[in-house]
């Protein structure tokens, strides 16, 4: 990119974690611009409306941020109620994946949701095999507890999870018998990874954990299952209980260094593995407290993050493909479609494949799904249809003043992809050119008025590729 | 027109600059290290058939002249005169005429006594089985073919390699750890959209993903513009498909037979899929599972199941595409020996699975199962069933299968490729 070419070497260096980690500060190189604030809100949220992206101008990068990590709103008053809804909603899990989309969708703290959603995926279950309904809502609500407090209050928590125990068949952990299928996720997929633990290690865990039971959804100690002898773990002797595993996992080194990356997966990028010394720094920091918020807002208000290096450097998961959408035009759909539809498309909320979550990235993709999600913007963005035409690009265009088909199609670029070519880190200029051209074609001899004709302009944009990225 | 999937990709290759990833691939093109490596470029196509509820193997290849079938059939027995004979011991049920004519024809292979040691007799634990082809981990989270879609096809994934057809919840043993598997219905539903009556704008979409972008750094939107140009061109080629077939290819009226013949319109479509699966039986506990009654209900099934699976045979014969194409049966078990005293059987084992194909080496497999050395009642197998994975796996898809069955199991010599 020419911009790029014209920076000297000490203001880009992504690969410097001195740069990197930095706080953001816009300069003329790297101004703060409607690429920037939109690529803030499809990372820590799930894209905005173009009033937010207005506001986030003028209050600039700190205040957005601000706003993003510790909403001014009443959070807990909206969850609670979100929670009375989730609780008297007949009890089916389609409701909660309902529910939680439309929460999604209308919270005051997207980011919060955000991480719900990550967690979601780190900590995977299977309502399939929980086969308990309130069970697996109060799975997702102790995640929502924990998305931004302590990651190992989080996982003490997860370790006493009568879904996440039931889901990994380790219901039933006896003297005798010590099982192992929470010891190893435990160690494996939660905390540390592959080749940061022994076999050893994690039977002795087994043991450890021995004495809980899951009987009729709730858990429970039984005293002599219990096996009170002393294990071996990570290097540490003693007649160790649960808890105590949880305690000497977290004074591993590889266990913050593990979330730290995949959180730049989550918040920077997904194109290459980052270098260790790259990590180094964040994850010492985080390894003192595991506190989530602290690690995120490190993250959030980097240089690296609003650099290039981390822009568009991730592939949308459906989720965020589809609420994009919807928070772009300002509407409510049914969620209860859209949850059927998102499922199709891969990413079935409460329903995580395996134990190691939706590895995403490149797997989201690939021509039946991105067929997929033409075919969902499409019935999103159709003025008929299972989405009752709930959302109309007329509208929000003629709200933000862009009533002439020139301007309406210059609003929406901006809007969905901020696509103005010269404004440094945006669109490409042949792209953006092309698809402004599809909005100038003279209308159709079924005479599809303008609002139609906007709906499909809006379509187009959706299946752009630089549309699924983030 | 390309008459396979190489001489398109050679060609999409020719035409497109998009596939030129960077020498050095990102790390997330680079596939885990126990990823099965895939042995050659071959286009070969699996069919899984499913049936599910356990299907009586004693009355569908029925063993006529061993006096223990009439003995332990007083009312299911079927007559000897009634069935369409393989040879001097066995034959085909008296509703699978179309299966005795394929097997004549070399196009159907019976393989028998097919089970698994440690048989579950709950219908869950034993599909689970059959799911996972893992008898070691009951809680094992990947099914057989999720995990073989997980190790193939790398490193630039842009199509996907397998797909369910139908309308039940999407068999286990399709569930992968990095793959999504569409389930779908129609092969419409594969198939980017437009809206009726208004323009296609899908041209004008691929001819923007195709636009070469300035800025050449970013992998991902490589990828994505690839997936994109691929989604457009298969869902002209299926559209294509669908036109061809739409005069010619006859079906009968089952659920089974309008799956098969989606299966074969995108076989046709040649869009890079390898492994379809579909299901006859309804899904859970049913169909097959007869413990009452079971006459009237197994006849109309087999009788499904072989005329649907000659319809698709014949439909993919007539363009050579048959040689192409492996169709596997299986259920998740036998029935007892002996009918129960309600007209019906009872949850059983070893049981056949029959094989259809062009490239079929071998009419029958196997021994029949002896009728009084039994296991609680049930045929003992012969056959591993996860010899029979291995087969298709090694010998058809030519795919490493020892990565996927965690050890190896013998192929059985029964394709001739």
């Amino acid at each position: 990119m020419v911009v790029l070419m014209n920076r000297s070497a000490a203001e880009y260096q992504p690969g410097d974690p001195g740069w990197a980690w930095a706080a953001y500060e816009p300069s003329d190189l790297a101004p703060w611009d409607l690429a920037r604030a939109g690529h803030l809100y499809r990372r820590a949220a799930f894209g905005a409306a173009w009033d937010e992206l207005q506001k986030a101008l003028s209050d600039g990068p700190q205040r957005t941020i601000d706003g993003l990590l510790r909403p001014q709103a009443d959070v807990a008053a909206f969850n609670r109620e979100h929670d009375e809804y989730e609780t008297s909603a007949a009890g089916s899990v389609n409701e909660l994946r309902a529910w939680w989309l439309r929460r999604m969708i209308q919270t005051p703290h997207p980011l919060l949701e955000k991480m719900t959603l990550f967690w979601h995926s780190h900590f995977a279950t299977n309502a399939a095999n929980v086969n308990d309904v309130r069970l697996m809502q109060r799975h997702v609500q102790l995640l929502r507890g924990q998305a931004l407090g302590s990651f190992r209050t989080l996982l003490q928590e997860i370790s006493r999870d009568p879904a996440m125990l039931l889901w990994l068949g380790a219901d039933a952990n006896r003297k005798a018998l010590p099982n192992e299928n929470y010891a190893r996720p435990l160690m494996d997929a939660f905390s540390l990874g592959p080749g940061n633990y022994t076999q050893k290690d994690v039977s002795e865990a087994a043991r450890a954990c021995t004495g809980w039971f899951v009987l009729r959804g709730q858990l429970r100690y039984i005293d002599r299952e219990h096996d009170s002898g002393v294990k071996h773990i990570l290097g540490q002797k003693g007649s160790f209980t649960r808890d105590d595993v949880v305690r000497i996992v977290f004074e591993q080194p590889a266990a913050a260094q593990m979330l730290v990356r995949k959180l730049y997966r989550f918040l920077i990028s997904e194109t290459e593995e980052p270098q260790a010394e790259l990590i180094a720094p964040l994850a010492e920091s985080f390894a003192k407290d595991y506190d989530i918020l602290k690690l995120i807002e490190t993250m959030l208000r980097s240089n690296l993050f609003f650099s290039e290096a981390a822009y568009r450097r991730r592939i949308k998961c459906p989720v965020e493909f589809a609420l994009g959408i919807v928070r772009g035009l300002e509407g409510m759909v049914s969620t209860t479609q859209l949850a059927q539809d998102l499922a199709n498309l891969g990413q079935n909320l409460y329903h995580l494949p395996t134990v190691d979550g939706w590895t995403g990235g490149p797997n989201w993709i690939n021509s039946a799904t991105y067929a997929g999600r033409h075919n969902l913007a499409l019935a999103l963005l159709q003025g008929s249809g299972p989405y009752g035409g709930k959302l109309n690009p007329l509208l929000i265009a003629r709200k933000y003043g862009a009533s002439t088909p020139e301007s309406a199609a210059r609003f929406l670029l901006d809007l969905f992809l901020q696509g103005d070519p010269h404004g440094g880190m945006a669109l490409d200029a042949g792209v953006y050119d092309a698809v402004l051209k599809t909005a100038q074609a003279p209308a159709d001899k079924a005479g599809n008025d303008f609002e139609d004709r906007l709906r499909r302009f809006t379509h187009t944009i959706a299946t752009l590729p630089e549309f699924n990225l983030t | 027109m390309f008459h396979t999937r190489r001489d398109f990709l050679k060609g999409a290759l020719r035409a497109s600059t998009l596939l030129s990833f960077a020498p050095a691939a990102p790390s997330f093109l680079v596939r885990s290290a126990t990823a099965s490596p895939r042995r050659d470029d071959r286009n070969t196509v699996l069919v899984v058939v499913q049936l599910s509820g356990g299907n009586d193997g004693l009355n569908t290849v029925v063993p006529y002249a061993d006096d223990e079938y009439a003995r332990n059939r007083p009312t299911l027995r079927l007559p000897a005169e009634e069935l369409h004979k393989i040879d001097s011991l066995i034959g085909f049920h008296p509703r699978m005429e179309a299966f005795l004519q394929l097997y004549k024809d070399g196009f159907l292979s019976i393989v028998q006594g097919v089970g698994c040691p440690n048989q579950d007799q709950s219908h869950e634990g034993a599909m689970r089985l059959w799911h996972t082809a893992d008898a070691d981990h009951p809680n094992r989270q990947t099914g057989w073919l999720g995990r073989t879609v997980d190790g193939i096809l790398s490193p630039n994934r842009t199509y996907a390699p397998a797909v369910f057809v139908g309308p039940i919840a999407q068999p286990f043993a399709l569930n992968a750890k990095d793959v999504i598997v569409p389930s779908i219905r129609l092969p419409g539903d594969l198939v980017a959209a437009q809206i009726p009556g208004q323009p296609d704008d899908r041209p004008q979409s691929k001819r923007i993903a195709e636009l070469p972008r300035a800025n050449r750094d970013n992998p991902l939107l490589d990828f994505v513009r690839q997936c994109a140009t691929d989604a457009y061109t298969n869902s002209l080629r299926i559209e294509a498909a669908a036109q061809t077939m739409a005069n010619t290819a006859e079906y009968p009226p089952y659920g089974l037979a309008g799956h098969l013949r989606t299966v074969a319109q995108l076989i046709r479509a040649d869009i890079g899929i390898r492994i379809f699966f579909v299901e006859l039986g309804g899904g859970g506990i049913g169909g097959f599972d007869n413990h009452a009654n079971q006459m009237g209900n197994h006849c109309a099934l087999l009788h499904q199941l072989s005329e649907s699976v000659a319809a698709f045979v014949h439909d993919l014969r007539r363009d050579k595409a048959l040689d192409r194409v492996l169709l596997i049966t299986f259920s998740e078990f036998g029935r007892t020996v002996s009918e129960n005293g309600r007209r019906g059987t009872d949850h059983g084992a070893a049981a056949p699975v029959f094989l259809a194909g062009g490239k079929l080496r071998t009419g029958l497999v196997g021994s029949h199962p002896s009728l009084t050395d039994l296991d609680s009642g049930a045929l003992k197998f012969k056959i591993d069933f996860r010899k029979v994975y291995a087969t298709v796996l090694d010998r058809w898809l030519g795919f490493e299968s020892r990565t996927v069955l965690d050890g190896q199991f013998e192929a059985l010599d029964i394709l001739s490729v």
